[in-house]
């Protein structure tokens, strides 16, 4: 009975973590709508399909998608030995600032994604448009802490927007190099309300699928544009919305992934104006972690 | 049977050495079942000696043993009801534990009891007071969920209490209440060393100090109840500047006409810098500013509105360039690269936003188009450009982003301008 149970739970952590795999996401047949999101709602039973049901065994349609995926390959290749001449020496040699997102057409909106606690059953609103100038995004919503009534939810009230990753051959993920930099750099215009920032780092396999490395964010308010910088150094590492009692300097050669998000516990709209997001090396800045590396259990 | 029964008895008198009354055992003897747990030795519940509020004395058990037996079937929530049947505050919330801790030696049924105290919190207006957390923690009872021996420690001990420990340690975290040494010894007390709610109260410990103070706008606690007071917090939190000079420009009163009509004045608080001052004099007198708003400002969980005095972006506004020739003898104009090193560089490769200078700020009491013309008129004073220049007034009803020019909003306040100046 007890390895029944554990043949069952074994099957339920390849379910989940399956889409990970590069090889399974070439051969399934789409994708799921869970492999992007581990939420499941309270009073819902876990789905427990095979992982074998979806993939659709068809030898032509697998050989198409190999050619295809070879083929971004060869692109990213190709790309990879021309930005060596071009960029990444200069980058490297002497550019002290980079600009990684901008706000100036629609394209630039679809990088993000916006998520809010209505997913799990929340009233929280998030909207993203872009400013009648044309030159910064207004990121604007209704922040609401009424939790959902499903009996297992205790606090909710948030708002998020992640820049969406980049996918390349094989389905992997772009992974961004920031290692030539140590600081984030922000121009906004908020309304007050504060705002954390979330680095997501590479995820090398399903431990850490959850794991975030987090600072916030004080704009100040009023009419004013403000910069605001933030050192690699500062950022904590928590996982599962939880800070972690190991923490970790922050890698900057591998992330995947930023967000912001706004969760304050304030009932009433906020209101963020973005105008880029840049790095920056500040050489003033020497600070390598921010916070103290215990070990978790100390011997006596 | 009769002879387990035999054996069972001389257990007890041997581990109450002999200690019993005649009565309890021949109501051991009456009484069918073996179970009875008031022969069997029962660890003993000590009170905490931190708080030792409540006066409970092992003297009167029987009395409350009754009382028990005739509440057993009460809702926790129902205590709470029952002592806060006029008004909901602290004394009566700590009345209702009181209660609660009085009734039972046992302390029967405290998880859920603290879970309904938790989720009563709020209710009564006590969720950010330190002390009646500790109030709560008292409730479980001490000692007895230290682990005794290894095997103990290693598994979880007491599962259910020390999650509920968590919970109330998690709720503080959540509303922002920082555990003071009292929490840390009423832990101890009841959970031991290595615990899991000893270990969320460090955790909170190590992590709350270090995030005190980053934010570099701190609000005040409590914010002042004085509007003034308040706007003045507020401007000079969004002028992001020192020099700006803050001003009074009305104090909030009534004013009873010969008509027995009462008008309210409002009040109305300006900001200005010097920096602002000068650019609104070196205005185009020709083109109109506008007086924009009302916007947002959250301070925590207040919000306020301001209204703000621009123009139009132009490239008059830009910074004028001084003729290299004006002055043989010594540079008008210093460009010294100020930077770390020769070749640090540290502009970014975008354009900046393109929006119009600020002239000045202010809060009013009450949102129409009356009051703010007074602080127009205010601020005339001070700047004699403004009997020039037309002001057109671009409100919204609906606050929303900066700028979000509303054009027939704008067409109904030219007009109203319009009036504005030959009122002028």
């Amino acid at each position: 009975m007890a390895s029944s149970f554990m043949m069952l739970d074994s099957l339920f952590l390849l379910n989940k973590y399956r889409w990970q795999s590069s090889l399974y996401r070439t051969l399934a047949d789409g994708y799921h709508s869970r492999w992007y999101s581990s939420y499941q709602k309270p009073g819902t039973s876990i789905g427990k399909i095979s992982p074998w049901k979806n993939v659709d065994v068809n030898f032509k349609k697998g050989v198409e998608e190999i050619k295809t995926q070879c083929g971004l390959l060869k692109k990213e290749i190709v790309d990879f030995l021309k930005d060596i001449n071009q960029n990444q020496l200069e980058d490297y040699m002497l550019n002290q600032t980079k600009v990684l997102w901008e706000f100036r057409n629609e394209q630039d909106l679809n990088k993000w994604v916006l998520s809010s606690d209505a997913e799990i059953g929340g009233k929280s609103e998030i909207y993203i448009k872009l400013h009648k100038n044309k030159q910064s995004a207004i990121l604007y919503g209704n922040l609401n802490t009424t939790v959902p009534r499903d009996g297992v939810t205790k606090y909710s009230g948030y708002c998020a927007m992640v820049s969406k990753p980049e996918v390349i051959a094989f389905h992997r993920t772009k992974l961004y190099d920031w290692s030539n930099f140590n600081s984030l750099y922000l121009r906004v215009r908020g309304d007050g309300r504060p705002w954390m920032i979330n680095i997501s780092p590479n995820k090398y396999d399903s431990t850490r699928m959850k794991d975030v490395y987090n600072y916030f964010i004080f704009p100040r308010g009023g009419p004013y544009w403000e910069e605001i910088q933030v050192p690699f150094s500062k950022f904590f590492f928590s996982s599962q919305g939880r800070i972690q009692d190991g923490q970790y300097e922050i890698w900057p050669d591998r992330i995947s992934t930023l967000g912001f998000t706004i969760a304050d516990k304030v009932d009433g709209p906020f209101q963020l104006e973005i105008d880029f997001i840049g790095l920056l090396s500040d050489q003033a800045h020497t600070e390598s972690f921010a916070y103290e590396l215990y070990e978790k259990n100390l011997k006596k | 049977m009769k002879c387990l029964r035999a054996l069972l008895v001389a257990g007890e008198l041997s581990a109450r050495r002999g200690s019993f009354l005649k009565k309890d055992l021949l109501q051991f003897q009456r009484s069918s079942s073996l179970q009875n747990s008031r022969l069997l030795p029962v660890r003993s519940i000590q009170l905490s000696t931190v708080l030792g509020t409540s006066n409970f004395t092992v003297k009167n058990r029987e009395k409350h043993d009754k009382e028990s037996t005739n509440q057993s079937l009460m809702k926790t929530e129902d205590l709470f009801e029952a002592t806060s049947i006029h008004e909901k505050t602290k004394a009566t919330f700590q009345e209702a534990v009181d209660i609660f801790c009085k009734r039972d030696i046992h302390r029967k049924g405290h998880v859920d009891f603290i879970y309904a105290a938790l989720r009563k919190m709020p209710e009564y207006g006590v969720e950010k007071d330190v002390n009646v957390y500790n109030k709560i923690l008292d409730v479980f009872p001490k000692k007895v969920f230290i682990p005794q021996n290894i095997y103990q420690k290693m598994l979880k001990y007491y599962p259910r209490q020390q999650d509920c420990g968590v919970h109330v340690l998690e709720q503080m975290e959540h509303y922002g209440v920082m555990p003071n040494k009292e929490t840390r010894s009423l832990l101890l007390e009841i959970f031991g060393d290595r615990s899991n709610p000893v270990r969320k109260y460090q955790r909170i410990m190590y992590w709350f100090p270090k995030f005190k103070h980053i934010s570099p706008y701190q609000v005040p606690t409590p914010l002042p109840e004085d509007p003034i007071g308040l706007a003045k917090l507020s401007l000079q939190r969004i002028a992001a500047d020192l020099n700006a000079k803050v001003t009074v420009h009305q104090i909030p009163h009534l004013e009873i006409l010969d008509s027995e009509k009462v008008i309210n004045h409002p009040h109305i608080v300006g900001i200005q810098s010097p920096d602002q001052q000068s650019l609104l004099a070196s205005h185009n007198t020709e083109k109109p500013i506008f007086l924009e708003g009302p916007f947002r400002l959250w301070l925590k969980s207040k919000c306020v509105y301001y209204y703000v005095l621009r123009a139009e972006p132009s490239e008059e506004n830009m910074v004028e360039v001084i003729d290299p020739e004006r002055n043989f003898y010594y540079p008008m104009h210093l460009d010294i690269d100020l930077e770390r090193d020769v070749l640090d560089d540290y502009e970014f490769d975008t354009d900046k936003v393109e929006e119009g200078p600020v002239f000045a700020m202010c809060m009013a009491g009450a949102e129409n188009k009356a009051t703010l013309a007074k602080w127009i008129v205010s601020l005339q004073e001070t700047n004699p450009i403004l009997h020039d220049i037309v002001v057109i007034f671009r409100l919204t009803h609906s606050t929303q982003e900066l700028q979000s020019n509303e054009e027939i909003e704008e067409d109904n306040a030219r007009a109203q301008a319009k009036f504005f100046k030959q009122e002028v």
